[in-house]
């Protein structure tokens, strides 16, 4: 009947949830050196995966925000070893959907009817899952819409499930508390802009507009007068999931078409409008029947101060690794360099991170990129594993906008890879004022 | 030209604005310029004018949900849930009242009073919808235990009563996630189990005594 059968309510049921699961991360840590005492060629792999099918599994038993983190954290293969990935993933599919009469109760709350007063047809029984919400398929005046129906109380579990969080959040990323918190605030902040489904609304029209001109990617119609602060009314976008397009087998060049239009898609919003999508997980996109990306979800956009933007892409970009100066500067700009440094680790941190960007950034540096390479992406993840275990990056470092930025270009990267696409890589390139 | 209805108004009128009961009967009349005896007619005393109020609103609420299109495909957990969600609704308008008739209550165990005239309507409503979902095989049967679902639900009624009454959260929306994670694992329990497995292999295996000779315990 139900994806599970239980869920903890209280604070206290949640944090003994994650309390338990911390202890189970210590034993794994306990047998993965008891067993290395007698195999010292022991890798860590076991141990990652023991860790992380221990967090997913008490993670899989809370919901809304702690299901987000899930997915954030899934997200950001930077950070987080193959194996805590590969679990991870899982999370941005499943949760226990709402009842009937709780359905009709939002609306009734939000619209004073039933929801088959206000279409012509409303299937009660929802068609699949959204992180904090679900989705329902309904009609009104010959036309298929999809409702997006939030959990209640997401918002008020958030702050109290990210404290929760943050001493995971700690063993994942080995940073110390007072550094993590202004992390965990501009994660919280957005978080807690997805549950304002009136903010989603007002930007998916503004995006939709905004993005029209892409001629490969296409937007449901929003319709404000049939959504409130726990729904939103949009038009069905008929297709396939990513999971279930790729199962078709598609040819190389439709790949390549889904591949830059995602790609346009991303960077004519980083560089024209400056705030981007920062979502980009495979449920949140539809292969249309004709071959065009959907995009169905702007819960979650992140908005790019210049502070941010002009030092940022002017790494990538105007050949700035060759003035070294400069390059520090930039580095000054985003804090990934602090005025505290000294000269040496001026020098250590300059020459890492700028391996890292020239790393990261490499596919901006051909007209086009095969996305499809494994060494590009193997790359990344040892680079990313080798860093994980450098005690200079146990601290942090990098202004907290590089949270979802990174996160939305390894999503996009991710999915590229997913994809095999190609992809010309100079459609859109950075504007600075 | 006493009626229930205005007695019932000026009455719910008095407590709200005055935070208590009438002196008396003789006062409360006076100031309705109707005679006591008019009064009695309808009414045995101020209590009964209260249970009749909570009788009136559980009934209102049980007629509402089964109006709904919906209430033919609902299974019998949709219905109690909808029934929580339509009464704690119904009970919004009235909050104030709601409030006062439970806090006037002398705390003791069991039944309030003024919910005495409620408890035989929801027990009736609930046993019905259990009855339903036994005859689908939405719930378990189980002996002597299934008798006893409805007092399950009785006591969720009391719990998501007090939980409204404190709840502070805005558009009572704490109630709603309170009503949805209670009622749904109070049905979790209804329905068959490991536990029932578990219960009958057990039987089985007391029943089927002579296994244990042949194993030589």
């Amino acid at each position: 009947m139900k994806a599970q059968e239980t869920m903890p309510t209280t604070k206290v049921e949640r944090s003994a949830k994650f309390v338990k699961t911390g202890f189970q991360i210590g034993g794994n840590y306990i047998k993965h050196y008891s067993k290395k005492l007698f195999n010292p060629e022991l890798s860590r792999d076991e141990l990652n995966e023991d860790n992380a099918a221990d967090i997913y599994n008490s993670l899989s038993e809370l919901k809304g925000s702690a299901l987000k983190i899930a997915q954030m954290l899934s997200m950001d293969k930077n950070i987080l070893p193959k194996a805590y990935v590969n679990k991870f993933t899982q999370s941005q599919y499943n949760a226990p959907p709402l009842s009937g009469p709780l359905i009709v109760r939002t609306f009734t709350k939000i619209f004073g009817k039933t929801p088959e007063k206000i279409f012509d047809k409303f299937n009660i029984k929802s068609t699949h899952a959204a992180s904090i919400g679900q989705v329902h398929e309904a009609e009104l005046n010959g036309k298929k819409l999809a409702i997006k129906i939030q959990y209640p109380g997401v918002g008020d579990s958030i702050s109290s499930d990210l404290k929760l969080v943050k001493p995971f959040a700690f063993r994942l990323l080995g940073m110390s508390e007072k550094e993590l918190n202004i992390y965990i605030k501009e994660v919280e902040e957005r978080l807690l802009e997805e549950t304002d489904y009136l903010l989603e609304v007002r930007r998916s029209v503004e995006f939709s507009v905004a993005c029209s001109q892409l001629t490969d990617v296409v937007f449901p119609t929003y319709y404000p007068e049939l959504s409130g602060n726990r729904i939103i009314t949009m038009d069905w976008i008929e297709g396939l999931h990513l999971k279930e397009f790729l199962q078709t087998n598609p040819s190389q060049e439709v790949r390549n078409k889904i591949g830059q239009a995602l790609w346009d898609f991303y960077n004519y919003q980083q560089h024209e409008m400056r705030k981007v999508h920062a979502d980009p997980h495979p449920g949140n996109f539809i292969i249309t029947n004709d071959n065009k990306l959907g995009v169905i979800d702007f819960g979650c956009i992140k908005e790019m101060p210049d502070d941010f933007y002009e030092p940022f892409f002017s790494l990538t970009s105007n050949n700035l690794f060759d003035n070294k100066e400069a390059t520090i500067k930039a580095f000054r700009q985003l804090e990934m360099i602090l005025p505290n440094d000294t000269a040496a680790q001026i020098e250590f941190y300059y020459t890492a991170y700028k391996e890292m960007i020239s790393l990261f950034a490499k596919p901006y540096s051909t007209p086009t990129f095969d996305f499809s390479q494994v060494d590009f992406f193997e790359g990344l993840y040892n680079y990313g594993e080798k860093i994980a275990k450098m005690p200079e990056f146990k601290q942090a470092r990098g202004v907290k906008h590089f949270i979802y930025i990174n996160r939305t270009n390894f999503g996009l990267y991710s999915i590229l890879h997913e994809l095999k696409a190609t992809v010309k890589t100079q459609t859109y390139t950075p504007k600075f004022k | 030209m006493a009626s229930a209805a205005a007695i019932k108004k000026a009455y719910i009128d008095f407590v709200l604005t005055h935070d208590e009961k009438p002196k008396s009967v003789y006062s409360f009349t006076k100031k309705l310029k109707i005679t006591e005896a008019d009064f009695y007619t309808f009414y045995a005393s101020f209590e009964s004018i209260e249970k009749s109020i909570w009788v009136e609103l559980i009934s209102e609420t049980i007629s509402e949900i089964q109006k709904q299109e919906l209430w033919a495909q609902y299974s019998s957990r949709d219905k109690i849930l909808s029934f929580f969600y339509s009464y704690v609704e119904l009970l919004k308008a009235n909050r104030s009242f709601v409030t006062y008739s439970l806090k006037t209550q002398k705390k003791k165990l069991g039944t309030p009073e003024v919910l005495s005239g409620v408890k035989p309507i929801f027990e009736n409503f609930a046993e019905e919808t259990i009855n339903e979902g036994l005859e689908s095989g939405e719930l378990a049967e189980r002996k002597f235990l299934s008798n006893r679902y409805k007092d399950a639900l009785w006591i969720q009624y009391a719990f998501i009563l007090n939980f409204w009454i404190d709840d502070n959260s805005e558009g009572f929306e704490k109630t709603d996630e309170a009503i949805e994670k209670g009622i749904q694992v109070t049905f979790d329990l209804f329905q068959r189990s490991p536990i029932d497995s578990l219960f009958e292999y057990g039987k089985f295996l007391t029943q089927n005594g002579k296994l244990k000779e042949k194993m030589g315990f």
